[in-house]
Protein backbone atom coordinates (compact mmCIF):
# COMPACT_ATOMS: atom_id res chain seq x y z
CA UNK A 1 0.00 0.00 0.00
CA UNK A 2 1.76 3.51 -1.07
CA UNK A 3 1.00 6.25 2.00
CA UNK A 4 -0.22 8.74 0.04
CA UNK A 5 -3.42 7.10 -1.20
CA UNK A 6 -6.18 8.24 0.21
CA UNK A 7 -10.18 7.67 0.20
CA UNK A 8 -10.11 10.89 -1.35
CA UNK A 9 -7.65 9.97 -4.30
CA UNK A 10 -9.19 7.38 -5.14
CA UNK A 11 -12.85 8.68 -5.32
CA UNK A 12 -11.66 11.74 -7.91
CA UNK A 13 -10.88 9.23 -10.31
CA UNK A 14 -14.60 8.06 -10.62
CA UNK A 15 -17.56 10.00 -11.50
CA UNK A 16 -19.91 9.93 -8.67
CA UNK A 17 -22.67 7.78 -10.52
CA UNK A 18 -24.62 4.95 -9.34
CA UNK A 19 -22.60 2.30 -11.31
CA UNK A 20 -19.61 3.49 -9.86
CA UNK A 21 -20.51 2.85 -6.20
CA UNK A 22 -19.65 -1.11 -6.37
CA UNK A 23 -16.08 -0.39 -7.79
CA UNK A 24 -14.89 2.26 -5.75
CA UNK A 25 -16.30 0.12 -2.92
CA UNK A 26 -14.06 -2.69 -4.34
CA UNK A 27 -11.22 -0.62 -4.74
CA UNK A 28 -11.14 1.01 -1.14
CA UNK A 29 -11.62 -2.56 0.09
CA UNK A 30 -8.84 -3.97 -1.64
CA UNK A 31 -6.24 -0.70 -1.13
CA UNK A 32 -6.75 -0.64 2.55
CA UNK A 33 -8.74 -4.26 3.54
CA UNK A 34 -11.48 -3.13 4.59
CA UNK A 35 -13.88 0.15 4.52
CA UNK A 36 -14.22 1.74 7.98
CA UNK A 37 -17.11 4.25 8.83
CA UNK A 38 -15.27 7.18 8.03
CA UNK A 39 -14.34 6.04 4.92
CA UNK A 40 -18.08 4.84 4.07
CA UNK A 41 -18.99 8.36 5.21
CA UNK A 42 -16.67 10.03 2.86
CA UNK A 43 -17.94 7.48 0.23
CA UNK A 44 -21.75 8.84 0.96
CA UNK A 45 -21.04 12.31 1.21
CA UNK A 46 -19.01 12.20 -2.52
CA UNK A 47 -22.43 10.12 -4.23
CA UNK A 48 -24.97 11.87 -2.97
CA UNK A 49 -25.82 8.90 -0.96
CA UNK A 50 -27.48 8.14 2.56
CA UNK A 51 -24.44 6.31 4.78
CA UNK A 52 -27.28 3.35 5.45
CA UNK A 53 -27.09 3.14 1.65
CA UNK A 54 -23.40 2.44 1.46
CA UNK A 55 -23.32 0.01 4.59
CA UNK A 56 -25.60 -1.84 2.72
CA UNK A 57 -24.30 -2.43 -0.27
CA UNK A 58 -20.79 -2.44 1.22
CA UNK A 59 -22.11 -5.43 3.62
CA UNK A 60 -23.23 -7.71 1.01
CA UNK A 61 -20.52 -8.26 -0.73
CA UNK A 62 -17.97 -10.94 -0.05
CA UNK A 63 -14.60 -9.45 -1.89
CA UNK A 64 -16.07 -5.88 0.18
CA UNK A 65 -14.49 -6.09 3.66
CA UNK A 66 -16.22 -3.71 6.36
CA UNK A 67 -14.34 -4.98 9.17
CA UNK A 68 -10.71 -5.13 9.62
CA UNK A 69 -9.14 -8.13 8.40
CA UNK A 70 -6.69 -10.37 10.76
CA UNK A 71 -2.96 -10.78 9.76
CA UNK A 72 -3.72 -13.53 8.61
CA UNK A 73 -6.88 -14.82 6.22
CA UNK A 74 -7.39 -17.83 5.54
CA UNK A 75 -10.15 -19.39 3.47
CA UNK A 76 -10.74 -22.72 1.73
CA UNK A 77 -13.20 -23.56 -1.16
CA UNK A 78 -15.73 -25.98 0.49
CA UNK A 79 -17.67 -26.66 -2.67
CA UNK A 80 -18.42 -29.88 -5.13
CA UNK A 81 -15.03 -30.80 -6.13
CA UNK A 82 -12.32 -29.76 -3.40
CA UNK A 83 -14.85 -31.16 -1.16
CA UNK A 84 -14.81 -34.60 -3.07
CA UNK A 85 -10.94 -33.56 -2.45
CA UNK A 86 -10.77 -33.50 0.84
CA UNK A 87 -11.10 -29.40 1.75
CA UNK A 88 -13.04 -30.93 4.58
CA UNK A 89 -10.11 -32.88 6.60
CA UNK A 90 -7.76 -29.27 5.08
CA UNK A 91 -10.19 -27.36 7.06
CA UNK A 92 -10.01 -29.70 10.07
CA UNK A 93 -6.46 -29.92 9.80
CA UNK A 94 -6.12 -25.65 9.96
CA UNK A 95 -8.63 -25.73 12.72
CA UNK A 96 -6.74 -27.78 14.65
CA UNK A 97 -3.06 -25.99 14.18
CA UNK A 98 -4.29 -22.68 15.30
CA UNK A 99 -7.03 -23.88 17.42
CA UNK A 100 -10.15 -22.08 15.89
CA UNK A 101 -13.33 -22.48 14.00
CA UNK A 102 -14.17 -21.95 10.91
CA UNK A 103 -16.60 -18.72 10.83
CA UNK A 104 -15.36 -17.90 14.14
CA UNK A 105 -13.85 -14.32 14.46
CA UNK A 106 -12.38 -15.04 17.86
CA UNK A 107 -8.89 -14.58 17.21
CA UNK A 108 -7.82 -11.11 15.78
CA UNK A 109 -4.94 -12.82 14.23
CA UNK A 110 -6.16 -15.54 12.05
CA UNK A 111 -9.23 -16.48 10.51
CA UNK A 112 -10.38 -19.27 8.62
CA UNK A 113 -13.30 -19.32 6.47
CA UNK A 114 -15.14 -21.79 3.80
CA UNK A 115 -15.27 -19.97 0.38
CA UNK A 116 -17.90 -20.36 -2.80
CA UNK A 117 -16.29 -21.81 -5.84
CA UNK A 118 -14.02 -20.03 -7.58
CA UNK A 119 -14.07 -22.02 -11.14
CA UNK A 120 -10.71 -23.47 -10.67
CA UNK A 121 -12.34 -27.58 -9.71
CA UNK A 122 -9.71 -28.82 -12.08
CA UNK A 123 -7.04 -27.52 -10.08
CA UNK A 124 -8.55 -27.90 -6.66
CA UNK A 125 -8.68 -28.08 -3.74
CA UNK A 126 -8.66 -24.62 -3.21
CA UNK A 127 -6.92 -22.46 -0.64
CA UNK A 128 -6.53 -18.87 -0.57
CA UNK A 129 -4.06 -17.32 2.12
CA UNK A 130 -4.13 -13.34 2.13
CA UNK A 131 -5.12 -13.20 -1.12
CA UNK A 132 -2.89 -15.47 -2.55
CA UNK A 133 -4.38 -18.56 -4.34
CA UNK A 134 -2.86 -22.00 -3.79
CA UNK A 135 -3.96 -25.25 -6.20
CA UNK A 136 -3.87 -28.72 -5.47
CA UNK A 137 -3.53 -28.67 -1.41
CA UNK A 138 -3.05 -31.05 0.28
CA UNK A 139 -3.56 -31.76 4.51
CA UNK A 140 -0.04 -32.33 4.58
CA UNK A 141 0.96 -29.43 2.08
CA UNK A 142 -1.03 -27.20 4.58
CA UNK A 143 1.72 -26.64 6.79
CA UNK A 144 4.49 -26.00 4.62
CA UNK A 145 2.47 -23.45 2.90
CA UNK A 146 1.07 -21.43 6.50
CA UNK A 147 4.65 -22.04 7.14
CA UNK A 148 5.33 -19.12 5.34
CA UNK A 149 3.25 -16.62 6.93
CA UNK A 150 3.14 -17.54 10.40
CA UNK B 1 -21.46 -38.27 -31.57
CA UNK B 2 -20.29 -35.31 -34.73
CA UNK B 3 -17.10 -32.87 -33.96
CA UNK B 4 -18.82 -29.99 -35.29
CA UNK B 5 -16.75 -27.47 -32.32
CA UNK B 6 -18.34 -23.92 -32.50
CA UNK B 7 -16.67 -22.37 -29.59
CA UNK B 8 -14.05 -24.28 -28.62
CA UNK B 9 -12.47 -24.31 -31.82
CA UNK B 10 -9.39 -22.03 -31.49
CA UNK B 11 -8.88 -22.64 -28.27
CA UNK B 12 -4.91 -23.68 -27.30
CA UNK B 13 -4.47 -22.52 -31.22
CA UNK B 14 -4.20 -19.05 -31.20
CA UNK B 15 -2.67 -16.73 -28.85
CA UNK B 16 -5.61 -14.92 -26.87
CA UNK B 17 -3.97 -12.16 -26.20
CA UNK B 18 -3.62 -11.11 -30.14
CA UNK B 19 -6.41 -9.99 -32.53
CA UNK B 20 -4.11 -10.40 -35.40
CA UNK B 21 -4.46 -14.65 -34.57
CA UNK B 22 -8.06 -14.46 -34.64
CA UNK B 23 -8.74 -12.59 -37.58
CA UNK B 24 -6.33 -15.01 -39.78
CA UNK B 25 -8.90 -18.07 -38.85
CA UNK B 26 -11.79 -16.12 -40.09
CA UNK B 27 -12.30 -13.90 -36.83
CA UNK B 28 -14.98 -10.61 -36.89
CA UNK B 29 -15.89 -12.13 -41.01
CA UNK B 30 -19.12 -12.25 -39.58
CA UNK B 31 -19.46 -8.94 -38.11
CA UNK B 32 -18.70 -7.45 -41.43
CA UNK B 33 -21.32 -10.01 -43.13
CA UNK B 34 -23.55 -7.98 -40.76
CA UNK B 35 -22.60 -4.58 -41.52
CA UNK B 36 -22.53 -4.99 -45.06
CA UNK B 37 -25.93 -6.10 -44.93
CA UNK B 38 -26.80 -3.69 -42.22
CA UNK B 39 -29.91 -6.23 -41.82
CA UNK B 40 -30.23 -6.53 -37.95
CA UNK B 41 -33.81 -8.18 -38.39
CA UNK B 42 -31.74 -10.53 -40.77
CA UNK B 43 -29.96 -11.75 -38.02
CA UNK B 44 -32.84 -11.87 -35.66
CA UNK B 45 -34.44 -14.07 -38.17
CA UNK B 46 -31.13 -16.58 -37.97
CA UNK B 47 -31.20 -16.63 -34.36
CA UNK B 48 -34.25 -17.27 -33.84
CA UNK B 49 -34.46 -19.98 -36.67
CA UNK B 50 -31.37 -21.62 -34.53
CA UNK B 51 -33.72 -21.96 -31.46
CA UNK B 52 -30.33 -21.36 -29.55
CA UNK B 53 -31.51 -21.46 -25.93
CA UNK B 54 -29.88 -19.38 -23.07
CA UNK B 55 -26.79 -21.60 -21.79
CA UNK B 56 -26.70 -20.62 -18.58
CA UNK B 57 -29.11 -22.71 -17.07
CA UNK B 58 -32.63 -21.51 -17.67
CA UNK B 59 -32.96 -22.23 -21.75
CA UNK B 60 -34.52 -19.23 -22.32
CA UNK B 61 -34.80 -18.85 -25.97
CA UNK B 62 -32.69 -16.13 -27.06
CA UNK B 63 -34.28 -15.31 -30.17
CA UNK B 64 -37.68 -14.42 -28.21
CA UNK B 65 -35.99 -12.45 -25.71
CA UNK B 66 -33.81 -10.56 -28.55
CA UNK B 67 -36.90 -10.02 -30.60
CA UNK B 68 -38.95 -8.44 -27.23
CA UNK B 69 -36.46 -6.03 -26.77
CA UNK B 70 -35.66 -5.00 -30.44
CA UNK B 71 -39.26 -4.56 -31.20
CA UNK B 72 -38.93 -1.50 -28.37
CA UNK B 73 -37.22 1.54 -29.45
CA UNK B 74 -35.21 4.59 -27.48
CA UNK B 75 -31.99 3.67 -25.38
CA UNK B 76 -31.80 -0.13 -24.46
CA UNK B 77 -28.46 -1.96 -23.00
CA UNK B 78 -27.18 -5.42 -23.90
CA UNK B 79 -25.77 -7.09 -20.87
CA UNK B 80 -23.01 -10.05 -21.12
CA UNK B 81 -23.88 -12.66 -17.96
CA UNK B 82 -20.11 -13.45 -17.20
CA UNK B 83 -20.57 -14.16 -13.60
CA UNK B 84 -21.02 -17.74 -13.08
CA UNK B 85 -20.49 -18.66 -9.91
CA UNK B 86 -22.35 -22.04 -9.64
CA UNK B 87 -19.55 -24.45 -8.51
CA UNK B 88 -17.83 -26.89 -10.65
CA UNK B 89 -18.80 -24.60 -13.80
CA UNK B 90 -16.41 -22.56 -15.47
CA UNK B 91 -17.01 -22.87 -18.92
CA UNK B 92 -17.57 -19.07 -19.34
CA UNK B 93 -13.86 -18.08 -17.50
CA UNK B 94 -12.07 -20.27 -20.64
CA UNK B 95 -14.56 -19.02 -23.42
CA UNK B 96 -12.95 -15.40 -21.35
CA UNK B 97 -9.41 -16.54 -21.32
CA UNK B 98 -8.98 -18.96 -24.43
CA UNK B 99 -10.88 -17.07 -27.03
CA UNK B 100 -11.87 -13.42 -25.98
CA UNK B 101 -12.79 -12.14 -29.44
CA UNK B 102 -15.02 -14.85 -30.05
CA UNK B 103 -16.94 -13.58 -27.12
CA UNK B 104 -16.49 -9.84 -28.35
CA UNK B 105 -17.74 -10.23 -31.83
CA UNK B 106 -20.80 -12.11 -30.10
CA UNK B 107 -21.40 -9.44 -28.02
CA UNK B 108 -21.18 -6.78 -30.61
CA UNK B 109 -23.45 -9.05 -33.16
CA UNK B 110 -25.71 -8.95 -30.52
CA UNK B 111 -26.02 -5.63 -29.23
CA UNK B 112 -26.35 -4.37 -32.29
CA UNK B 113 -29.11 -6.61 -33.52
CA UNK B 114 -31.01 -5.56 -30.84
CA UNK B 115 -30.08 -1.43 -31.59
CA UNK B 116 -28.11 -1.56 -28.12
CA UNK B 117 -25.32 1.00 -27.76
CA UNK B 118 -24.18 0.52 -24.66
CA UNK B 119 -23.09 -3.13 -23.59
CA UNK B 120 -21.94 -4.53 -20.13
CA UNK B 121 -19.71 -7.47 -19.06
CA UNK B 122 -20.47 -8.46 -15.79
CA UNK B 123 -17.79 -10.56 -14.72
CA UNK B 124 -17.16 -12.60 -12.01
CA UNK B 125 -15.04 -10.90 -9.25
CA UNK B 126 -12.65 -13.60 -8.55
CA UNK B 127 -11.85 -13.90 -12.48
CA UNK B 128 -8.74 -11.66 -12.73
CA UNK B 129 -7.07 -12.75 -15.38
CA UNK B 130 -10.12 -13.40 -17.37
CA UNK B 131 -10.68 -9.57 -16.68
CA UNK B 132 -7.17 -8.88 -17.94
CA UNK B 133 -7.51 -10.74 -21.42
CA UNK B 134 -10.43 -8.90 -22.23
CA UNK B 135 -9.79 -5.64 -21.61
CA UNK B 136 -7.09 -5.83 -23.53
CA UNK B 137 -9.21 -7.39 -26.63
CA UNK B 138 -11.61 -4.50 -25.91
CA UNK B 139 -8.43 -2.03 -27.11
CA UNK B 140 -7.24 -4.22 -29.46
CA UNK B 141 -10.98 -4.61 -31.01
CA UNK B 142 -11.65 -0.56 -30.78
CA UNK B 143 -8.06 -0.06 -32.61
CA UNK B 144 -9.04 -1.35 -35.60
CA UNK B 145 -12.59 -0.33 -35.37
CA UNK B 146 -14.92 -3.78 -34.87
CA UNK B 147 -15.93 -1.59 -31.51
CA UNK B 148 -16.61 1.98 -30.95
CA UNK B 149 -17.75 4.72 -32.69
CA UNK B 150 -19.04 3.88 -36.66
CA UNK B 151 -17.86 0.39 -36.10
CA UNK B 152 -16.31 -0.29 -39.78
CA UNK B 153 -17.23 2.60 -40.65
CA UNK B 154 -21.05 2.43 -40.98
CA UNK B 155 -24.01 3.95 -38.95
CA UNK B 156 -23.16 1.35 -35.82
CA UNK B 157 -21.70 2.44 -32.50
CA UNK B 158 -21.40 -0.03 -29.43
CA UNK B 159 -19.45 0.97 -26.02
CA UNK B 160 -18.53 -2.18 -24.39
CA UNK B 161 -17.58 -2.07 -20.19
CA UNK B 162 -16.26 -4.94 -18.12
CA UNK B 163 -18.04 -4.37 -14.48
CA UNK B 164 -16.39 -6.63 -12.13
CA UNK B 165 -18.38 -8.39 -9.51
CA UNK B 166 -17.50 -8.39 -6.30
CA UNK B 167 -18.30 -12.20 -5.05
CA UNK B 168 -21.75 -13.06 -4.92
CA UNK B 169 -23.37 -16.04 -6.27
CA UNK B 170 -27.08 -14.54 -6.87
CA UNK B 171 -25.83 -12.19 -8.96
CA UNK B 172 -26.12 -14.56 -11.67
CA UNK B 173 -29.63 -14.24 -11.57
CA UNK B 174 -30.27 -11.23 -13.72
CA UNK B 175 -32.36 -8.79 -12.19
CA UNK B 176 -29.62 -9.19 -9.01
CA UNK B 177 -27.36 -8.98 -11.52
CA UNK B 178 -28.51 -5.45 -12.86
CA UNK B 179 -29.44 -4.03 -9.25
CA UNK B 180 -25.29 -5.10 -8.63
CA UNK B 181 -24.14 -2.54 -11.66
CA UNK B 182 -26.93 -0.47 -10.41
CA UNK B 183 -25.05 1.03 -7.24
CA UNK B 184 -27.29 -1.46 -5.06
CA UNK B 185 -27.37 -4.86 -3.29
CA UNK B 186 -27.76 -7.94 -5.36
CA UNK B 187 -30.52 -8.75 -4.87
CA UNK B 188 -33.36 -10.02 -6.88
CA UNK B 189 -36.49 -7.72 -8.31
CA UNK B 190 -40.14 -8.85 -8.73
CA UNK B 191 -40.57 -9.75 -12.41
CA UNK B 192 -42.44 -8.85 -14.10
CA UNK B 193 -41.58 -6.52 -15.09
CA UNK B 194 -39.21 -8.55 -16.64
CA UNK B 195 -35.76 -6.62 -17.66
CA UNK B 196 -37.02 -6.82 -21.59
CA UNK B 197 -39.06 -4.36 -20.64
CA UNK B 198 -37.69 -2.44 -17.72
CA UNK B 199 -33.74 -3.75 -17.11
CA UNK B 200 -30.85 -1.68 -16.41
CA UNK B 201 -31.43 1.83 -15.19
CA UNK B 202 -35.42 1.26 -16.00
CA UNK B 203 -34.13 0.24 -19.66
CA UNK B 204 -35.15 -2.49 -21.83
CA UNK B 205 -32.72 -5.21 -21.53
CA UNK B 206 -31.02 -8.71 -22.71
CA UNK B 207 -29.33 -10.39 -20.19
CA UNK B 208 -27.41 -13.45 -22.25
CA UNK B 209 -24.89 -16.13 -20.31
CA UNK B 210 -21.45 -15.65 -22.23
CA UNK B 211 -21.54 -18.99 -23.80
CA UNK B 212 -24.52 -18.22 -25.52
CA UNK B 213 -22.81 -15.24 -27.08
CA UNK B 214 -20.29 -16.74 -28.19
CA UNK B 215 -22.64 -19.15 -30.53
CA UNK B 216 -23.94 -16.11 -31.80
CA UNK B 217 -20.77 -15.28 -34.81
CA UNK B 218 -21.07 -19.00 -36.06
CA UNK B 219 -24.87 -18.75 -36.33
CA UNK B 220 -24.16 -15.61 -38.50
CA UNK B 221 -21.98 -16.60 -40.89
CA UNK B 222 -23.45 -20.21 -41.26
CA UNK B 223 -27.24 -19.93 -40.44
CA UNK B 224 -29.64 -20.81 -37.99
CA UNK B 225 -30.83 -23.68 -39.73
CA UNK B 226 -27.54 -25.33 -39.96
CA UNK B 227 -26.85 -24.50 -35.97
CA UNK B 228 -30.31 -26.60 -35.40
CA UNK B 229 -28.35 -29.43 -36.46
CA UNK B 230 -25.78 -29.22 -34.91
CA UNK B 231 -25.92 -26.94 -31.74
CA UNK B 232 -23.29 -27.81 -29.21
CA UNK B 233 -22.94 -27.09 -25.64
CA UNK B 234 -19.65 -26.70 -23.37
CA UNK B 235 -19.81 -29.73 -20.45
CA UNK B 236 -18.20 -29.28 -17.51
CA UNK B 237 -16.84 -32.66 -16.03
CA UNK B 238 -15.45 -33.16 -12.82
CA UNK B 239 -14.47 -35.62 -9.71
CA UNK B 240 -13.87 -38.96 -10.36
CA UNK B 241 -13.68 -39.02 -13.86
CA UNK B 242 -10.26 -39.64 -15.46
CA UNK B 243 -10.71 -36.10 -17.72
CA UNK B 244 -11.43 -33.40 -15.95
CA UNK B 245 -12.17 -30.27 -17.88
CA UNK B 246 -14.47 -28.50 -20.24
CA UNK B 247 -15.87 -30.14 -23.55
CA UNK B 248 -17.58 -29.08 -26.44
CA UNK B 249 -20.60 -31.74 -27.67
CA UNK B 250 -23.91 -32.13 -29.36
CA UNK B 251 -26.51 -30.53 -27.36
CA UNK B 252 -28.18 -33.79 -27.21
CA UNK B 253 -25.19 -35.24 -25.36
CA UNK B 254 -26.81 -37.50 -22.32
CA UNK B 255 -25.05 -37.59 -18.76
CA UNK B 256 -24.19 -41.34 -19.75
CA UNK B 257 -21.93 -40.51 -23.27
CA UNK B 258 -20.52 -37.20 -21.15
CA UNK B 259 -18.95 -39.33 -18.41
CA UNK B 260 -17.98 -42.55 -21.04
CA UNK B 261 -16.84 -40.46 -24.25
CA UNK B 262 -15.69 -36.48 -23.36
CA UNK B 263 -14.47 -37.39 -19.25
CA UNK B 264 -12.95 -41.28 -20.48
CA UNK B 265 -14.99 -42.96 -17.71
CA UNK B 266 -14.43 -43.89 -14.19
CA UNK B 267 -10.66 -43.33 -12.72
CA UNK B 268 -8.85 -46.97 -12.26
CA UNK B 269 -10.41 -48.39 -9.50
CA UNK B 270 -13.50 -46.18 -8.63
CA UNK B 271 -16.64 -47.60 -9.01
CA UNK B 272 -19.72 -45.34 -10.03
CA UNK B 273 -22.24 -44.11 -7.58
CA UNK B 274 -23.95 -40.89 -8.34
CA UNK B 275 -23.84 -37.92 -10.41
CA UNK B 276 -24.84 -34.45 -9.50
CA UNK B 277 -25.70 -32.52 -12.83
CA UNK B 278 -25.80 -28.42 -12.76
CA UNK B 279 -23.09 -28.06 -10.02
CA UNK B 280 -24.41 -27.28 -6.56
CA UNK B 281 -28.04 -26.33 -7.20
CA UNK B 282 -28.38 -29.41 -9.40
CA UNK B 283 -30.06 -32.96 -8.66
CA UNK B 284 -28.42 -36.58 -8.12
CA UNK B 285 -28.66 -39.38 -11.07
CA UNK B 286 -28.05 -42.81 -10.03
CA UNK B 287 -26.42 -45.05 -12.54
CA UNK B 288 -29.98 -46.02 -13.98
CA UNK B 289 -30.92 -42.29 -14.83
CA UNK B 290 -28.09 -41.58 -16.91
CA UNK B 291 -29.59 -41.82 -20.11
CA UNK B 292 -31.20 -38.29 -19.81
CA UNK B 293 -30.06 -34.21 -21.17
CA UNK B 294 -27.50 -32.49 -19.22
CA UNK B 295 -29.69 -29.89 -17.54
CA UNK B 296 -28.79 -26.48 -16.19
CA UNK B 297 -24.90 -25.03 -16.48
CA UNK B 298 -23.70 -27.98 -17.65
CA UNK B 299 -21.49 -29.08 -14.76
CA UNK B 300 -21.49 -32.97 -14.09
CA UNK B 301 -19.77 -33.79 -11.11
CA UNK B 302 -18.81 -37.45 -10.96
CA UNK B 303 -19.03 -39.25 -7.30
CA UNK B 304 -17.93 -42.75 -7.05
CA UNK B 305 -18.42 -45.08 -3.62
CA UNK B 306 -15.16 -43.93 -1.38
CA UNK B 307 -16.70 -40.71 -1.21
CA UNK B 308 -17.80 -39.11 2.05
CA UNK B 309 -21.70 -38.21 1.36
CA UNK B 310 -21.93 -35.78 4.69
CA UNK B 311 -18.92 -33.45 3.08
CA UNK B 312 -21.10 -33.28 0.45
CA UNK B 313 -23.89 -32.50 2.34
CA UNK B 314 -22.43 -29.80 4.11
CA UNK B 315 -21.01 -28.08 1.00
CA UNK B 316 -23.94 -28.22 -0.57
CA UNK B 317 -26.02 -26.71 2.61
CA UNK B 318 -22.96 -24.42 3.67
CA UNK B 319 -22.91 -23.02 -0.01
CA UNK B 320 -26.22 -22.02 -0.12
CA UNK B 321 -26.55 -20.59 3.58
CA UNK B 322 -23.50 -18.27 2.66
CA UNK B 323 -25.06 -17.65 -0.87
CA UNK B 324 -28.53 -16.47 -0.10
CA UNK B 325 -28.60 -12.57 -0.28
CA UNK B 326 -31.17 -12.65 2.42
CA UNK B 327 -33.87 -10.98 0.97
CA UNK B 328 -36.84 -13.44 1.56
CA UNK B 329 -37.14 -15.07 5.05
CA UNK B 330 -37.86 -18.71 3.37
CA UNK B 331 -34.54 -18.20 2.05
CA UNK B 332 -32.31 -16.92 4.63
CA UNK B 333 -33.94 -18.74 7.57
CA UNK B 334 -34.46 -22.16 5.61
CA UNK B 335 -30.41 -22.25 4.26
CA UNK B 336 -29.51 -21.77 7.74
CA UNK B 337 -32.09 -24.44 9.39
CA UNK B 338 -31.08 -26.50 6.97
CA UNK B 339 -27.11 -26.14 7.27
CA UNK B 340 -27.75 -26.32 11.03
CA UNK B 341 -29.91 -29.73 10.43
CA UNK B 342 -27.16 -31.44 8.41
CA UNK B 343 -24.57 -30.51 11.02
CA UNK B 344 -26.57 -32.52 13.13
CA UNK B 345 -26.93 -35.24 10.84
CA UNK B 346 -23.06 -35.70 10.29
CA UNK B 347 -22.57 -35.62 13.70
CA UNK B 348 -24.44 -38.33 14.24
CA UNK B 349 -26.73 -35.91 16.79
CA UNK B 350 -30.40 -35.97 14.50
CA UNK B 351 -33.49 -36.22 16.36
CA UNK B 352 -36.93 -37.20 14.76
CA UNK B 353 -38.23 -33.94 15.31
CA UNK B 354 -34.90 -32.82 12.93
CA UNK B 355 -36.21 -35.20 10.51
CA UNK B 356 -40.15 -33.76 10.40
CA UNK B 357 -38.66 -30.17 10.58
CA UNK B 358 -36.36 -30.60 7.71
CA UNK B 359 -39.49 -31.63 5.25
CA UNK B 360 -41.11 -28.59 6.15
CA UNK B 361 -37.93 -26.68 5.31
CA UNK B 362 -37.92 -28.31 2.13
CA UNK B 363 -41.06 -28.21 0.86
CA UNK B 364 -40.78 -24.34 1.89
CA UNK B 365 -37.73 -23.64 0.53
CA UNK B 366 -39.32 -25.48 -2.99
CA UNK B 367 -42.44 -23.31 -2.88
CA UNK B 368 -42.23 -20.24 -1.39
CA UNK B 369 -38.89 -18.62 -1.93
CA UNK B 370 -38.75 -15.64 -3.84
CA UNK B 371 -36.06 -16.74 -6.18
CA UNK B 372 -35.24 -19.71 -7.96
CA UNK B 373 -31.72 -20.10 -5.47
CA UNK B 374 -34.49 -21.26 -2.56
CA UNK B 375 -35.45 -24.20 -5.21
CA UNK B 376 -31.75 -24.96 -6.02
CA UNK B 377 -30.76 -25.16 -2.24
CA UNK B 378 -33.16 -27.79 -1.58
CA UNK B 379 -32.60 -29.98 -4.74
CA UNK B 380 -29.64 -31.84 -4.06
CA UNK B 381 -30.66 -32.34 -0.21
CA UNK B 382 -33.99 -33.66 -1.21
CA UNK B 383 -32.77 -35.78 -4.04
CA UNK B 384 -29.97 -37.10 -1.40
CA UNK B 385 -32.80 -38.35 1.11
CA UNK B 386 -35.07 -39.43 -1.44
CA UNK B 387 -32.73 -41.08 -3.50
CA UNK B 388 -29.16 -41.93 -1.18
CA UNK B 389 -31.20 -42.45 1.85
CA UNK B 390 -28.82 -40.56 3.82
CA UNK B 391 -31.57 -40.37 6.55
CA UNK B 392 -31.86 -43.90 7.42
Amino acid sequence: MQNNVTVEKILVSYDPEVQNLLPVLKKISAVFGFIGSKDAEIVAEYFGLSLAKICEVASFYDLIKTRKPANLEIKVCSSGDCALGSSAEIIQEIENYFRIKAGDEFNPKVRLEKNSCLGRCAEGPIMIVNGKVFEKVTVSSVHRILGEYV
Amino acid sequence: MNNIKIITEHWGKINPLKIEDYVSVGGYEALKEFIEKSDSEGALKEVKLSRLSGRGGAGFLTGVKWEMVSAQKGEKYFVCNLDESEPGTYKDRLIAENNPHLLLEGLVLSALTIGAKKSYIYLNGNYEKAKEVLARAILQAQERKFLGTKILSSKYSLEIEIFSGAGAYICGEETALLSSIEGNRGEPKMRPPYPTECGLFGKPTVVNNAETIASIPWIIQNGGKKYLKCATKLFVLGGSVKNMGVFEAPIATTIDEAITKLGGGMQDGKEFWFAQVGGASGGIYLEKELGGPILGSGAILVVDRTADIYDLLLSWTGFFRRESCGKCVPCREGTFRLHEIAERLVDGEIADRDKEALNDILWTLENTTFCPLGKFAATAVRNAIDKLGILK
